[in-house]
């Protein structure tokens, strides 16, 4: 699903080079979950951001499902991203002013979903991450656990090949943690690609395989059990 | 405290230069229209009041009814002044004017002098034109005395001493009796020169009543007497004796009222000398100064608002050190303040800046310095102080009464459903913008059907050449050689020209039933009228040469019949079909046939509709001749009228102008509203604007992480455009359906004063609704686009 070759990122400011990725190379099977681990800084988000086509590298090949996407332009990366790839953030991002619904309803709306077919999927996958009775709430009345289902649904609902996940269970209690994992796993086992960023090394045994990274580079692949 | 309460203030506007920016100007420049329209204002209400009597002094005016008509008129007879001191004890004194144009010479230097005041002697005592040479008693007490102002000592004398040296008026010798200060702006009387009332001539010698063509005023000897002697002059002008005296008969009727001279100016519906001013201008000028300035308002609580969501964090932290919501209130108010003096004193540079432009509105001739008084740099402060509370106020309040918790309650959120305020504030903005273009519009286009109206006959390409001293005797002669000049079509010459005629008449028509007066409008013509002004005849003739065999003068005019051209108007009011009228008798004064009859030709403004007028063929009365040249190089043919003006008149310097110029003052005022609404309704588009700028800035920002998910989720740049202008635009549509139904009611207010208007057309509101969205749209497309393109990492990236 995902091969990457000598990936580069390098971040400018008006002071400083910020050698973000520095000739990473790495691959993801069709089904694989993946951690990425790594020390604050070391790049690990900006790696996820290449992979999920919302940046773009500044060398290196990265090729998605056979095809070479590293030149892509912004309109070409938003149509394969919004019919291929999920994201769940480590602060959630569900949009304030819009009820649990209509966070979910979102990816729908842009990848022109009728509003019938929208309806029938979206109670769906509420139901299935056990959030269907605070359908019509905002965000902020949820719990950060519940919060946080409602933003895998929102990965989901669009039925993604792959789900990107950066820190997902960064801001939760080992509880509401552990529930998100399982939802995960049980995606995973559903057929869905899962790449995930995490600083838990609890977490981290979930997936099939952790990806250590320092400075931008990884330095040790460990295959679980 | 103060000194911290400015430093936060002044770092927080150094912040936000943005918003700084926006208020400042905004601001400024509603106190730069407050600051001009205010001094324009005084100017208008101060009319007349430097003179020291002002409130003893008041203008007669004249009110009569002849042949079922009711005339006002601010001229008078020569008898009211001399009568009414006689019999009315409460008047002191009274003066008779009149303004006229004379040829003033001395030595080589000749000029067409346009304000001389012939005026009884007592001017001097009654009015307070300072002399600042010579005795205000005996200025005028010798019929070959003149006054004249400094100025004119300048253009005459040089710096040679004016005083008792001799100017030649009209031909005559003239003494100069005092030096007078130039007459002030705000003064009714303008003039030049003042020289005895009695110099006007023979005509003027006796008292009469009627002839009115004189300002009378009175100077009373108490102002509480005026309401007193109104009613003594009335009960006087019934009397039997009185009416018998002045000829009224039947039911008609003569009267006269008193104006306190500081009220003619604004109040009175009787133009003197110059135009008066309207008090309903007054009302509209500041109207449009306080909407602008009430727009710039509105930004500033917008944008304030708008603002304080992030400052939560910084009201909290100074709350828990232990700050009174009273100190967080002063210090929001003292933000206000700051930005409301920096706008006060760029408010100063714009308004000198934009003098010229403002004088060029408004016909005033304010110099720079009328700004830089006292009088207006303190009021200036005033207004920006209670602008400053005004616009301050309510952010102040909402951000004082921030709770602490809110500190720690992040999210705080101003983009939901409770921007009431804001709402309505940006709905009232582009209201007001709205029916000021809208408004602007329907004027402009009523003032473009007037100038290109059809009205009868044809005012383009007519020289005017004002006919005075020696010109009369040789009539035919000059008229032969103006016709003769290569360029000129034809010539013709009559008493007044055709878009404005007010002289009044009466005639009488005699039929089965008897004698008919009838009261219109006359003019005396020259030949060649119809067919120099290209009117249209409907039947019968233009007049001609073998007409004067008519006009027989000897014999006493035992024998004179005088020959007339009707319009249309005049021979339906009669009953007559344009061929009957043909060959009927008119009397006025003679008797004569009906030669002609023209199709209706407006003269007079477009305010009132087509009334009776009569034309009757006598070249004496002529005070214009009229030139129609062709249009082909229209400067040649003047040189070469200056050239034959110059070999035959020597007592007068070449003077012309034209009609269609003549036509299009009438519109004056019209045209100056039309300007200022103009410029006020286009401020306030850009001031909305500029105010919807800021916000879009800000609410742009604000949703900088929402835009970054919805890009991360799929959303493309067009619809993030339109997410974040569509609040807006609602607002703005909202605006223009309230606009409209206003506009429309105002506008149609305006263009009843007009007997002749234009139907308002539904494009109207159409355009000015699709521009004032466009412009809302630009405005806030910037920024919305900026945020569509935005790489949604970096807005999702400020864990
Ligand atoms: N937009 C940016 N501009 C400048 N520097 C950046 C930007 N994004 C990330 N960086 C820098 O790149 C490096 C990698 O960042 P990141 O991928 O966020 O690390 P992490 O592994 O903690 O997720 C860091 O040093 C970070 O400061
Ligand atoms: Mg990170």
């Amino acid at each position: 699903m995902i091969k990457i070759k000598d990936l580069e990122k390098i971040y400018r400011t008006e002071e400083v080079e910020t050698i973000a990725l520095n000739k990473l190379s790495m691959e993801v099977k069709d089904g694989e979950f993946v951690a990425v681990m790594g020390p604050s800084g070391c790049g690990k988000s900006t790696l996820l951001n290449i992979l999920g086509l919302l940046d773009d590298p500044d060398a290196g090949s990265f090729i998605f499902n056979g095809i070479e996407v590293a030149k892509f332009n912004e309109r070409k990366r938003a149509d394969l991203r919004k019919h291929n790839i999920g994201f769940v953030f480590q602060s959630f991002n569900l949009i304030d002013e819009l009820t649990v619904f209509e966070n979910v309803e979102l990816p729908l709306i842009y990848t022109g979903v009728k509003s019938s077919e929208r309806k029938k999927r979206v109670d769906e996958v509420l139901d299935k991450v056990q959030i269907m009775h605070r359908r019509n709430h905002y965000p902020q009345q949820l719990s950060g656990g519940q919060q946080q289902r409602v933003a895998v649904a929102r990965a989901v609902v669009n039925k993604p090949k792959l789900i990107l996940a950066d820190e997902p269970t960064g801001n939760l209690d080992s509880h509401n943690g552990n529930e998100v994992m399982e939802m995960l796993t049980d995606l995973n086992e559903q057929g869905t690609t899962i790449v995930m960023v995490t600083h838990s090394e609890h977490d981290a045994r979930y997936s099939h395989r952790i990806i250590r990274m320092l400075d931008g580079q990884t330095v040790l692949e460990n295959i679980m059990v | 405290m103060i000194r911290n309460y400015f430093k936060t203030a002044w770092r927080n506007l150094w912040k936000n230069k943005l918003y700084s920016g926006i208020n400042i100007f905004g601001l400024a420049v509603g106190l730069a229209a407050c600051l001009l329209i205010g001094v324009y204002i005084s100017h208008e209400l101060s009319y007349d009041k430097f003179n020291r009597n002002a409130y003893r002094i008041v203008r007669v005016t004249m009110e009569y009814e002849k042949a079922g008509t009711v005339n006002a008129v601010a001229t008078t007879g020569t008898k009211v002044g001399p009568q009414f001191k006689r019999t009315f004890p409460p008047v002191e004194e009274y003066v008779r004017t009149y303004i006229r144009q004379n040829i003033i010479k001395h030595d080589e230097k000749i000029f067409d002098e346009p304000r001389i005041l012939y005026a009884d002697a007592p001017f001097f005592k009654v009015f307070s034109f300072h002399l600042a040479e010579g005795d205000p008693a005996t200025a005028l007490d010798a019929s070959d005395k003149i006054v004249i102002t400094r100025s004119m000592a300048k253009k005459y004398f040089g710096n040679e001493d004016a005083l008792g040296k001799t100017l030649t008026m009209g031909g005559k010798d003239f003494r100069i009796s005092a030096i007078c200060e130039d007459v002030p702006q705000n003064s009714q009387l303008k003039f030049d020169f003042v020289t005895p009332f009695l110099n006007l001539g023979n005509n003027v010698k006796d008292e009469t009543w009627w002839t009115a063509n004189w300002i009378t005023y009175l100077l009373l000897r108490d102002h509480n007497s005026i309401s007193q002697l109104q009613q003594q002059v009335n009960d006087y002008m019934k009397s039997t004796a009185v009416r018998k005296d002045a000829g009224v008969e039947g039911n008609n009727y003569l009267s006269y009222h008193l104006e306190p001279l500081t009220r003619v100016h604004l109040y009175s519906s009787l133009p003197g000398f110059e135009p008066n001013g309207s008090i309903r201008n007054i009302y509209i000028f500041s109207l449009i100064a306080l909407l602008i300035l009430i727009i710039a308002c509105a930004n500033y609580t917008n944008l304030a608002t708008a603002q304080s969501a992030g400052r939560t964090a910084e009201i909290g932290m100074r709350k828990v050190m232990g700050a009174s919501k009273k100190q967080v209130f002063i210090q929001f108010i003292s933000e206000s303040l700051i930005i409301t003096l920096f706008a006060g004193a760029l408010a100063i540079i714009i308004s000198i800046t934009l003098t010229p432009y403002f004088n060029n509105i408004t016909g005033t001739q304010f110099s720079v310095s009328a700004f830089l008084k006292p009088l207006p740099i303190a009021a200036l402060i005033i207004f920006s102080i209670l602008t400053s509370f005004f616009a301050g106020f309510y952010p102040a309040l909402l951000l004082s009464g921030t709770e602490v918790i809110g500190v720690l309650k992040k999210g705080f959120s101003f983009t939901g459903g409770k921007n009431l305020l804001r709402k309505t504030l940006i709905i009232a903005q582009f209201s007001i913008s709205a029916i000021l273009i809208i408004f602007t519009i329907i004027i402009l286009q009523q003032m473009n059907f007037m100038k290109t109206k059809d009205l009868g006959y044809n005012k383009d390409h007519i020289v005017v050449l004002p006919i005075g001293g020696k010109m009369l005797s040789d009539f035919q002669a000059l008229k032969d050689a103006f016709s003769q000049v290569r360029g000129v079509e034809s010539v013709t010459a009559s008493y007044e020209t055709p878009e404005y005629v007010q002289w009044g008449d009466g005639i009488s028509v005699t039929d089965e039933k008897g004698k008919h007066d009838i009261s219109l409008n006359a003019m005396p013509v020259d030949l060649d009228f119809i067919k120099t002004l290209q009117m249209k005849l409907i039947a019968g003739r233009d007049f001609q040469q073998s007409d004067f065999a008519m006009m027989d003068t000897s014999n006493d005019y035992q024998n004179y019949h005088q020959p007339y051209l009707i319009n249309e108007t005049l021979a339906k009011k009669i009953g007559w079909t344009p061929e009957q009228a043909i060959g009927q008798a008119i009397e006025k004064g003679a008797t004569g046939p009906v030669v002609g009859v023209i199709k209706d030709f407006n003269f007079s403004s477009l305010h009132d509709p087509v009334g009776p007028l009569l034309i009757f063929l006598n070249r004496d009365y002529s005070r214009d001749f009229m030139l129609r040249i062709n249009g082909n190089d229209v400067p040649q043919t003047l040189s070469r009228l200056e050239m034959v003006w110059k070999q035959r008149i020597t007592d007068r310097p070449f003077h012309y102008h034209f009609l269609d110029e003549d036509y299009n003052k009438l519109y004056q005022a019209e045209q100056r509203s039309s300007s200022l609404l103009s410029v006020a309704a286009m401020l306030a588009i850009i001031l909305a604007c500029l105010g919807l700028f800021g916000l879009a800035a800000f609410t742009t920002v604000q949703r900088t992480k929402e835009i970054g998910i919805r890009k991360v989720l799929g959303a493309h740049a067009g619809s993030i455009t339109l997410l974040v202008s569509k609040n807006f635009l609602a607002l703005v549509v909202i605006a223009i359906a309230i606009a409209i139904p206003l506009a429309w009611v105002i506008g149609n207010k305006w263009l009843q004063d007009f007997a002749y208007r234009i139907n308002i057309s539904w494009w109207v509101f159409l355009a000015a609704g699709a521009a004032a969205l466009l412009i809302a749209f630009l405005t806030v497309s910037f920024h919305s686009i900026k945020a569509a393109m935005a790489n949604p990492v970096k807005s999702l990236r400020t864990e």
